[in-house]
């Protein structure tokens, strides 16, 4: 099939971006799996729609391509660009103009025959389409939500929807297009705006979630129908695809790793697990879940115990953690560290220069990260996980290695 | 309902333009073309207007005049009023003082109660603050107009000052939940509206020769070490910076970032939380830094 700038399907480019984004170190050749022509049509695609952030390395390997986004500068997600590439007929852009051009405001109603008429005479019969394909797409776009249907008797009338003025909005849509969940729909909606200029910028902005979108979409709309959904979930540890029924409960979204996870009831393993949604494809919905309302209450007090996206179904099955720093007179910011960044547990001050954070969690290990940006002033530790306090020390003494820091006590780490 | 539809794709977006244009009388089709050039993709001037013209999508004449008798528009589609209805129940968006009673009925996309940012800090910006709203929008229009201000603010050790400066704009961070304000003719380059405690248009005059101190582009270099998913985990984590990735082996690549050097004590405690897993490698400057945090650990003596 000759190449098209256009997609079908979301999934196969979703995988290269992230590749070039995210990586970005792979040759043509290790794109196991792929075929070359599949790679060069992909590559060709993404040049197209992000050409200025895409930048090529050469190596032994071959050439390399990586995208390179300073996501502080941009003020626009250039992701959402994907987004907007949706392949379609010749017929469907054909008939979207000419439907809007006949119902072009929402008091003209016209009948299914009606409408093939003016169609006709509007195009001067350059393109044709019959009864069935004119209603396909009507109904498709009542699903939609942009044209409506009134039976009347017999007859069937179709009329467009009110238009709703978004002016006022513009600064909002901005904003939230880069701030909200699933910000490419305010993305679409800034289409349909006057140019104007943005006056927001974004710092700790990750933009790879734009990647997964629909993902979220399907899941919100799971959450909003208390549905149960099957999905297909790359296994992080097994690099399987496997599918599974779950009941979605809540997305969990990092402002810090860049990451966003489904917290969700797995009926069959009665527990409550975490997915990310880069791992997740083909989300389809299931059947209602009556005891929706049940599984989110259990979530809802597991969420004191948790510092990331582990959760447990037994509340009793947390981990005691506690560590304390040192902190000198006039450093009460690292203080105001403790108490801003926590999620859970509580600080306490032990002396005039020495502070005490204690939690109870689910999983130590997704807390390590935030205890070892403390580094330079822990002074003691106590973890009932045992191993994860060992790990943490037995790192630091690895640190030490590594930057040729010797010497001093030997059991001190 | 769909997300990915051609409904919202840059061809139909263009076409629409196209057409819009093409209602003016004398356009030419270099303008037309300019309407792809603008607005589609680099390599579309390849296929729309060809497929225009060539009446695969017989939407013009052979004169380039549209068979159309108006402006192209459609509604507001279901999926976009939700995502809008969404938003409106978030506190953030009390800034744009906007209500939108049209939307009465429509089901929001997500509410409060399906997402969480789990790791957000918790000293985030008073959104729902009648002062820190009103500095908000006057800040705004000061920004739209161009005009000078003058705030007041609460410093870090509790002391007042004022300060007049030129707002360009505002930088929001997800992870802090707060709103800066990008600053020219001071020499501070931002503020945090959270601690602007009053604020006015300044109807003084200039010179506003001072312009803030530039903030220096650094660029740093990690080896990392692909154990306990730490490749994933860094490429990710440092996903929003300018970077470029190099496989060293099997096991060892190299991560080369821009960073801005005010940011500079955020990304040692960024790397630090990587544990070994992350070394750094250059700048020796940065890498002294590291070794100033291990040095003053080692004087712990945690056991």
């Amino acid at each position: 099939m000759a190449y098209n700038e256009l997609i079908k399907n979301f999934e196969k480019v979703r995988a290269y971006m992230r590749e070039f984004y995210v990586y970005g170190f792979k040759s043509r050749t290790e794109y196991n799996g792929k075929s070359t022509r599949s790679y060069d049509d992909e590559r060709r695609r993404l040049e197209s729609w992000l050409g200025e952030y895409m930048s090529f390395t050469q190596t032994p390997e071959g050439k390399n391509v990586f995208l390179s986004v300073d996501s502080r500068i941009t003020k626009k997600n250039p992701f959402y660009k994907a987004w907007k590439a949706k392949s379609f007929t010749d017929g469907d852009i054909t008939l979207h103009f000419v439907i809007f051009d006949i119902l072009y405001e929402p008091s003209i109603r016209k009948t299914l025959a009606e409408l093939i008429e003016d169609i006709d005479q509007r195009l001067d019969s350059a393109m044709s389409f019959d009864e069935s394909t004119l209603r396909k797409k009507l109904k498709e776009y009542e699903s939609e939500g942009i044209v409506r249907i009134e039976k009347e008797g017999r007859k069937v009338f179709y009329s467009r929807m009110p238009d709703i003025d978004i002016s006022q909005l513009v600064d909002a849509i901005d904003f939230f297009s880069e701030a909200a969940p699933c910000g490419v729909i305010g993305s679409f909606l800034q289409e349909r705006l006057q140019e104007h200029e943005e006056r927001f910028s974004f710092k700790h902005h990750y933009i790879t979630q734009a990647m997964d979108s629909a993902v979220m979409e399907t899941l919100f709309e799971a959450i909003r129908l208390r549905r149960y959904v099957t999905l297909d979930n790359l296994g992080k540890w097994a690099g399987e695809v496997k599918s599974v029924c779950l009941v979605p409960l809540k997305i969990y979204i990092s402002a810090q790793n860049g990451r966003q996870n489904l917290i969700a009831y797995h009926e069959r393993g009665n527990r409550i697990s975490s997915y990310r949604l880069d791992y997740i494809t083909n989300v389809k919905l299931g059947d209602p879940c009556v005891e929706f309302e049940q599984y989110r209450e259990i979530l809802k007090r597991a969420e004191s115990h948790m510092w990331g996206v582990n959760c447990k179904w037994n509340p009793n099955q947390t981990e005691h953690v506690e560590f304390e720093i040192r902190v000198d007179a006039d450093e009460q910011y690292i203080v105001q560290r403790l108490e801003r960044e926590k999620r859970c547990g509580r600080v306490e001050q032990v002396d005039e220069n020495h502070y005490r954070y204690v939690a109870d969690v689910y999983d130590t290990t997704e807390m390590i990260p935030w205890v070892r940006s403390f580094i330079s002033r822990i002074t003691k530790m106590n973890f009932s996980n045992r191993s994860a306090e060992n790990l943490f020390k037995t790192d630091i003494q690895e640190m030490y290695r590594m930057y040729g820091i010797e010497g001093g006590d030997d059991d001190a780490v | 309902m769909m997300l990915f539809s051609e409904l919202y794709s840059v061809y139909y977006n263009t076409v629409a333009k196209i057409i819009e244009c093409a209602l003016e009388p004398g356009t030419t089709e270099k303008e037309l073309q300019k309407c792809v050039e603008e607005n589609a993709f680099s390599e579309s001037v390849m296929t729309i207007l060809p497929a225009l013209k060539s009446g695969k999508w017989p939407l013009l004449n052979k004169d380039l005049s549209p068979k159309l008798e108006h402006k192209p528009s459609m509604p507001l589609t279901l999926l976009e009023q939700r995502w809008l209805k969404a938003i409106l129940d978030d506190p953030r968006v009390r800034l744009f003082g906007v209500e939108f009673p049209e939307l009465e009925g429509i089901e929001p996309l997500f509410t409060r109660e399906d997402y969480k940012i789990f790791d957000q800090y918790n000293d985030g910006d008073p959104f729902e603050d009648e002062t820190y709203i009103r500095n908000f929008c006057l800040i705004m229009s000061a920004i739209k107009e161009c005009r000078p201000v003058r705030i007041t603010m609460r410093n870090r050790h509790g002391k007042d000052l004022w300060v007049r400066f030129c707002p360009k704009g505002f930088e929001y961070s997800l992870k802090d939940d707060k709103i800066r304000i990008l600053a020219d003719g001071c020499k501070f380059r931002q503020f945090n509206l959270g601690r602007v405690t009053s604020c006015q248009y300044y109807n003084g005059h200039g010179p506003w020769r001072e312009t803030p101190k530039e903030d220096v582009v650094k660029t740093l270099t990690l080896q990392i070490t692909d154990e306990r998913n730490a490749l994933e985990r860094v490429m990710l984590h440092f996903a929003h910076f300018e970077k470029q990735a190099e496989r060293v082996d099997d096991r060892t690549y190299l991560l080369r970032m821009n960073y801005y050097e005010s940011d500079e004590t955020e990304i040692v405690i960024r790397v630090l939380s990587f544990g070994p897993c992350v070394k750094v490698i250059e700048p020796e400057s940065f890498i002294d830094l590291i070794k100033e945090r291990l040095l003053a650990q080692k004087s712990c003596e945690l056991r």
